[in-house]
């Protein structure tokens, strides 16, 4: 008996030892894993979505604040001194390699192209509709041009990755490269493989489009001093019939004119939180204080505004609001604890407001989530064209263009904005920077505008720009560290 | 020649016959109970005859009548009686309390203290219940060498931070809890201090290696109490407590600080007369807020069987409003025998908390303009809470907060043991535990200012279950040889699971607000402002042990111990990892060369070499995951369309981290046992640290998104001491103990081939500004930023000194650290220092007839503090009273800028940095035991009444709340941002013991 009790007690003992690895196997729940996904058409579907998801992303814009806007002549910093320090740095130029908002913004993008390159790598292993599939992944090469044109414009020569895994010792690549070998084939692709707005079906309006593809390879080769494929490109878009002028200049950027006539490519968003589909990109500029619609980060610049009031330019009230207005029917008090007015030696420099662009109506600070920023619009388009063209040595056709800006401007009204008439080329490209200025104010475009045509120095140069290093943005230290200095940084920035 | 032997041989015979004549019998019991003893050692005084009692406990041997025999047992008080001619004796033992107490818990089983080789700590249940908290942790702050308890908060049922030997990891550095052989996954906030025997802390890798990859931060092993021996006892205790802010944090008045803004905004306050001046930590905090503690226990044990059963309510309203906590607790712990090899038994403890969450009005209350009255009329003249600018109206945040979380919690352990052979027994157990926590959150509409509203009502339900299984098989030697060698090993096999789940639901725009209508259901049913979400995750661990005790002669010690761990968190190519230890110990003194003296007791030496691991991260960091939830916004009705992708990045190489320990020892007793003195150096090194990096950013995983990686190595050392004196002198019976512990924190390695400058920044103050660094040859999480020199006086100082481009004349210089002329962000540097040089703790009691006295402790040196209350500005805030002093002109100040709303001079530098030694009074108490013929009449045997302080007095230069707040996240560094106060309390209370 005591013998047998003994045995048991051996035997349990052992059995116990007869597990197998499967007990130690503990995937994830509720979630599958890389290299199992995508696999049917549906996640085809999903990818791409997936992929689109980083637009919307804060950080894909500047690390998060409008820092593009914040370093050029028609932006400050905004809120109070104590409030939103980390942009003040980008205001008079004093940012570093340390930034965390460069760091932010170089690890968005690329996520956004990984995110682009599982689609273009792996959807076309899927069996599905094959028409679906080259959509797919012609809108997957639409953003990763799109992620890449920003780096390469940003941080100038840039690691390649064209897959999902990458070793962890590459260096950079001449952007140059990167312009050639993927961001130009890409948008071509999109070009020829993506359907007009108008082909989409309704539920999809918002999805990259031929005409976007279009205009953003007349933006980037504008960039690139390429002006007949700018041309060519932007006159592609006037003429394919998809796109015109909203009548009004404030419909160019409100609610009611999302997805309308006038946006080559707008970002859709719901006036959520991200994981519903919102987008804090309009809340990070938003009024401050009363009414509560944001943060108040970047604030248009006094000069600017005597600028538009000196030519009485009526997209200065669309673009700006100001202390005591009433919009939408709610007075607009702004922010307490930050001055309405500073006056240095009696004048005034700076004066509390803030971007109307970016204004939604609606009784909560939720609302400005669902605002769409708007990527392309048709008067850059038209005002692409026009800089194409005189650059080319076509001034009418440029005038033309330019006018028709002007013409949507003056709101029938003749007294004002006056059809330019110049056909000189050097003081036509000086009034197309001019109008685009106006025009285009705080949409993230007269940064790399400026540095393109060379115009930086001579404009920024005095809120602290410097020539041979501010094209450029610093690379991330960390990647420097981390990488062991693999990956070099950008010139004047060590 | 033959007659001569048969001469010598008939001597010897005779001389034998004369000593020896007489058969002496008897039986040896137990005094206590009148169990025979099997194995009583008899021997003749000053002879070699001896004899040991067979299993009825009855011995015989032949003496002569006037001889002197010895009787001795393990665990007995050894008795010397005179024969005196009789023929038959019987003995009864009496149990020796000093020597069986003087049994240690250890890992899986118990060892002699004198055979212990490993650093172990215990602290009796008496020690356990001396604070007035609801974690029976708090109580161990100053009383274990090398345990360091700080908290994060003293909001009530708050979880302290215990580090043991210094921050040995990069991530989660709690200690591993075992409470009645049960392995936690956290920690004990379920469990009543007064249920516990004793707390052995593990601290060397000779006693925690036997936990494996878990034993790396220390092991906490808890013995809860059991049935003893004897009539049914009766406790009933009952405490009453009321708690208070220990001391206000200075900020200016309304005068003082209408007078600053102006000196940066002239004109802004035009009357300082008509100023109101409200001070909001007076309108937050309670004083005197009660905590209630009551407890009844019942215990019992017979030779069959035995229990302990507790029933126990514990109360704390909190000084804040809305902060409460309540705890009912029953445990249950009983153990039968069935026949005479068959044990089996059932250890459970039950719990259910009811938390409020507190609201975040700590920092809103300091931020609080002082000018701004907290109430106004409205229109109607109903008075309403006003607009309090600075962050917000600190009253009508606790008003409109209403968040409650109620948890069930339950740990079990039923096992069956069976002895066999001589000196085997084998035990198998099942531990279960588990808890169901559920957190209800409701915010009603309200509209205070722009900053301050909430548009429309929300609920928000979270309920989250766990729980663990350990399947555990022990099987157990122990057998003493002649007294010479003695043995004590086990070997085991364990398996264990657990499994957590979370589903959360919100909804807005309720239809009523009260609360019967705070339920999902009563939310305005709109899809777009529901929210659920729902996950779950998994872990298993299996698991080989052992462990061998020798003792020779009690001299010579030596322990091996071994634990072999698979774990699931690791993928299959690291899943396994193994963990040895060795020591050696020698009492020394048992040696026969030892002198033997009145001042020399006892002394034991102890060495130990052992890896233990760590692998607390979350369940899943080897998977790189494609999460849903990443949709895109679509059409011309705009929609989300779902999408998915890559969500979070994983590392399928992880391993263990493995920690390389040493640790030398000496006991010593003195004096007869008065003076009590242990010393121990140890050396831990962390090799291959999970941390959580930033890969190269252009893998692509996002902003903020990191990977686990094992990178670093991180070496503690320190030298520990604790020693204690007690005697009496006439009636007064006194006691004293000092403890202590030193540590040197070094970052050895923080991914060499991973990255060259490898710099982990942590330390967020909340607005982008980082404050706390760990990199190789500093401690951990250390403070960096600018050294303050002085203040720009004019400006040729301006010119002289280099500046950053913001700054003027009246700001802070800070020094030029590599001295090249530029003052820039390379300047900064090491500015502060968050993990103390040494942590101590001491105390005193003394006894005079009923009445007793005693007073403990506590402190640390060598840390500070990073003052982030004080540094963050968002826009104008109030601010603390340093500023007063500050700069106003030429010659003024050289130590505090002038008045600024915010911007350079708040940038990271150590004019933030407070030295946050302290020595605090821990605990004060005055007891009073009633004599016994006056209780003996309500049939009592103990009834004790007493009066506490509890943390009466701090010594600090530190100007926040408390000195000794902790962080979860050594990367950090110890920042604070405006904790919940730690309090001083008042207790009274009673304790009967029938």
């Amino acid at each position: 008996m005591r013998y047998l009790n003994i045995s048991i007690c051996i035997l349990l003992f052992f059995l116990t030892f007869s597990c197998n690895e499967d007990f130690l196997e503990k995937p994830p729940l509720s979630q599958t894993t890389e290299g199992l996904f995508p696999a049917t058409a549906n996640d085809a579907l999903l990818a791409t979505n997936g992929a689109y998801n980083s637009l919307r992303q804060w950080n894909l814009n500047a690390g998060g604040f409008p820092l593009l806007d914040i370093m050029t002549d028609q932006v400050t910093k905004g809120s109070s001194a104590g409030d939103g320090a980390a942009t003040a740095v980008f205001e008079d130029f004093t940012f570093d390699a340390f930034d965390p908002a460069m760091e932010r913004w170089y690890a968005t993008l690329y996520q956004g192209i990984r995110k682009s390159n599982l689609v273009i790598l792996e959807v076309p292993k899927i069996t599905m509709d094959e028409e679906l599939r080259t959509r797919y992944v012609a809108e997957a090469r639409f953003l990763r041009a799109y992620f890449y044109s920003i780096l390469v414009r940003a941080f100038g020569d840039a690691v390649l990755v064209l897959e999902i895994n990458p070793p962890l010792d590459l260096t950079r690549t001449d952007a140059q490269i990167i312009w050639e070998d993927v961001i130009i084939p890409d948008l071509e692709f999109a070009v020829e493989n993506l359907p007009e707005k108008s082909d989409y079906a309704a539920e999809d309006l918002g999805r990259v489009t031929r005409g976007g593809a279009k205009a953003l390879l007349a933006r980037l080769y504008l960039y690139l001093g390429d002006f007949p494929l700018a041309q060519q490109y932007s006159e592609e878009v006037i003429n394919s019939g998809q796109y015109s002028l909203e009548p009004d200049f404030e419909d160019a950027f409100n609610v009611e004119s999302e997805g309308g006539v006038e946006s080559v490519w707008e970002v859709p968003a719901l006036p959520f939180g991200f994981g519903d589909g919102g987008n804090q990109y309009a809340n990070t500029w938003g009024v401050r204080g009363t009414p509560n619609r944001g943060w108040g980060f970047g604030r248009p610049a006094y000069p600017w505004i005597i600028e538009m009031q000196n030519n009485e330019d009526p997209r200065l009230d669309a673009s700006v609001i100001f202390l005591g207005e009433v919009l939408d029917g709610i007075e607009i008090l702004g922010d307490d604890a930050t001055t309405d007015t500073t006056r240095v030696d009696g004048q005034i420099v700076e004066i509390e407001c803030y971007n109307q662009k970016v204004w939604t109506p609606g009784t909560t600070a939720q609302e400005s989530f669902g605002h769409n920023q708007r990527i392309i619009r048709y008067a850059d388009v038209l005002l692409m064209a026009a800089e194409a063209a005189n650059e080319n040595g076509s001034p009418n056709v440029a005038l033309n263009y330019l006018n028709q800006v002007r013409a949507r401007a003056r709101a029938g009204n003749t007294d004002i904005l006056p059809d330019i008439t110049a056909t000189d080329q050097a003081t036509l490209r000086l009034l197309i920077e001019d109008e685009r200025n106006y025009e285009l104010a705080f949409e993230g475009l007269r940064y790399w505008d400026l540095v393109r045509t060379d115009r930086a120095s001579t404009i920024l140069g005095p809120l602290g720009f410097v020539e041979g290093k501010h094209e450029l943005f610093p690379i991330p230290q960390s990647e420097i560290d981390i990488s062991q200095r693999r990956i070099t940084q950008n010139p004047n920035y060590e | 020649m033959k007659k001569l032997y048969l001469t010598i041989l008939i001597f010897l015979l005779g001389s034998y016959m004369i000593t020896a004549q007489d058969l002496l019998t008897g039986t040896v019991t137990d005094a206590e109970n009148g169990d025979p003893i099997p194995g009583v050692s008899i021997k003749v005084v000053n002879t070699t005859n001896g004899a040991t009692t067979d299993l009825d406990g009855n011995y015989s041997i032949r003496v002569g009548s006037d001889a002197q025999l010895q009787f001795s047992f393990i665990g007995y008080k050894t008795q010397t009686i005179p024969v005196n001619g009789r023929s038959q004796i019987n003995i009864q033992l009496q149990v020796d309390v000093e020597t069986l107490s003087e049994v240690v818990v250890v890992g899986y089983g118990t060892v002699r203290k004198s055979d212990l080789t490993g650093s172990v700590a215990s602290v009796k249940s008496e020690e356990l219940v001396k604070v007035p908290a609801a974690n029976p942790v708090q109580a161990l702050q100053g009383k274990v060498s090398g345990l360091q308890v700080s908290n994060t908060s003293g909001d009530p049922g708050s979880e302290p931070v215990v580090r043991l030997r210094g921050i040995g990891t990069l991530n989660d550095n709690n200690p591993l809890y075992v409470v009645d052989g049960v392995i936690l996954n956290g920690g004990i906030n379920f469990l009543n201090p007064n249920d516990i025997e004793s707390v052995e802390v593990l601290k060397d890798a000779s006693a925690t290696a036997i936990y494996g990859s878990r034993g790396s931060n220390g092991v906490i092993l808890i013995t809860t109490k059991q049935g003893e021996k004897g009539t049914v006892r009766v406790n009933f205790s009952a405490e009453q407590s009321w708690e208070s802010i220990a001391n206000k944090i200075g900020v200016m008045n309304g005068r003082e600080f209408a007078t600053y803004v102006n000196e940066f905004a002239p004109g802004t306050y035009n009357n300082l007369d008509v100023l109101p001046n409200v001070d909001y930590q007076d309108l937050i905090f309670e004083d005197l807020a009660p905590i209630n503690n009551y407890n009844a226990s019942v215990s019992s044990a017979s030779e069959k069987s035995d229990y302990y059963f507790s029933l126990g309510y514990f109360n704390q309203d909190g000084i804040l409003p809305k902060s409460d906590f309540e705890r009912i607790t029953a445990k249950l712990n009983n153990n039968y025998k069935v026949g005479k090899s068959f044990k089996m038994g059932l250890n459970l403890s039950l719990a259910s908390t009811t938390k409020s969450n507190a609201p975040g009005v700590i920092t809103t209350a300091l931020r609080a303009f002082p000018i701004d009255e907290p109430f106004t009329t409205d229109s109607l003249g109903n008075e309403v809470f006003a607009e309090v600018r600075g962050s917000a109206n600190p009253l009508a945040a606790i008003e409109y907060q209403n968040s409650k979380t109620t948890r069930q919690e339950a740990v079990s352990n039923l096992y069956a043991e069976f002895s066999f052979l001589d000196g085997f027994s084998f035990k198998t157990s099942f531990q279960f535990n588990g808890s169901l926590s559920k957190t209800k959150s409701f915010t009603p509409e309200f509209f205070v200012a722009p900053l301050q509203q909430n548009e429309t009502s929300d609920i928000s339900q979270s309920y989250s279950d766990f729980y663990q299984l350990i399947f555990e098989n022990i099987l157990s030697y122990n057998k003493e040889f002649n007294g010479i060698h003695r043995i004590n090993a086990v070997a085991g096999y364990t398996t264990q699971q657990t499994r957590s789940e979370f589903l959360n639901g919100s909804a807005q725009n309720l239809l009523r607000e009260e609360e019967e209508f705070w339920y999902i259901n009563a939310g305005d049913g709109d899809p777009l402002l529901q929210n659920v979400s729902n996950n779950a995750s998994e872990t298993a661990i299996v698991s080989i042990l052992a462990r061998v005790n020798y003792s020779l002669m009690d001299k010579y010690l030596f322990t091996a111990t071994y634990r072999r761990d698979g774990s699931s968190k690791f993928g299959a190519n690291n899943r396994y990892g193994v963990f040895p230890s060795f020591a050696l110990g020698w009492n020394l003194s048992e040696e026969s060369f030892f002198p033997q003296t009145n001042f020399v007791e006892n002394i034991k030496l102890r060495a130990s070499w052992g890896i233990v691991g760590n692998e607390k991260i979350p369940a899943n960091n080897q998977y790189s995951t494609i999460g849903t939830g990443q949709g895109a916004v679509f059409g011309e009705n705009e929609t989300l369309n779902p999408g998915a992708s890559f969500a979070s990045a994983g590392n399928p190489n992880l391993q263990w981290e493995e920690q390389v320990q040493y640790d030398f020892g000496i006991n010593g007793e003195f004096l007869n046992n008065r003076l009590v003195i242990e010393l121990d150096y140890y050396n831990k090194t962390t090799n291959d640290i999970l941390v959580n990096l930033t890969p190269l950013g252009y893998t692509g995983i996002g902003a903020f998104q990191q990977i686990r990686y094992n990178v670093a190595n991180v070496e503690n050392k320190g030298f520990e001491f604790n020693t204690s004196w007690k005697d009496q002198i006439g009636n007064v019976n006194y006691s004293l103990n000092v403890l202590g512990s030193f540590i040197k924190n070094e970052v050895l390695d923080l991914g060499e081939g991973f990255g060259a400058d490898s710099v982990i920044i942590g330390g967020d103050l909340g607005n982008g500004q980082r404050v706390a660094r760990t990199v190789v040859g500093f401690p951990v999480g250390f403070f960096y930023g600018y050294e303050v020199q002085g203040v720009f006086q004019n400006s040729e100082q301006l010119n002289q000194f280099p500046s950053l481009s913001a700054q003027g004349i009246g700001d802070f210089i800070y020094r030029d650290v590599n001295n090249d002329g530029v003052l820039n962000a390379e300047d900064r540097t090491v500015i502060g220092n968050s993990i103390p040089d040494l942590t101590f703790g001491f105390g005193g009691s003394v006894g005079w007839k009923g009445i007793s006295l005693s007073a403990d402790f506590q402190g640390q040196t060598g840390v500070d503090v990073y003052n982030g209350k004080q540094a963050l500005r968002f826009s104008i805030l109030n601010y603390e009273d340093k500023f007063l002093d500050r700069w106003t002109g030429e010659g003024t100040s050289d130590t505090d800028p002038r008045a600024t709303q915010g911007g350079v001079n708040f940038s990271p530098s150590d004019y933030f940095v407070e030295d946050a030694s302290y020595l605090r009074l821990r605990t004060l108490t005055l007891g009073y035991n009633f004599p016994q013929n006056l209780i003996s009449k309500i049939k009592a045997s103990q009834v004790r009444i007493y009066v506490r302080g509890t943390n009466l007095i701090t010594w600090t230069k530190y100007t926040g709340y408390s000195p000794d707040i902790g962080t979860g996240n050594p990367l950090d560094g110890v920042i604070d941002l405006g904790r919940y106060p730690v309090t001083k309390t008042y207790s009274v209370g009673l304790n009967v013991n029938f």
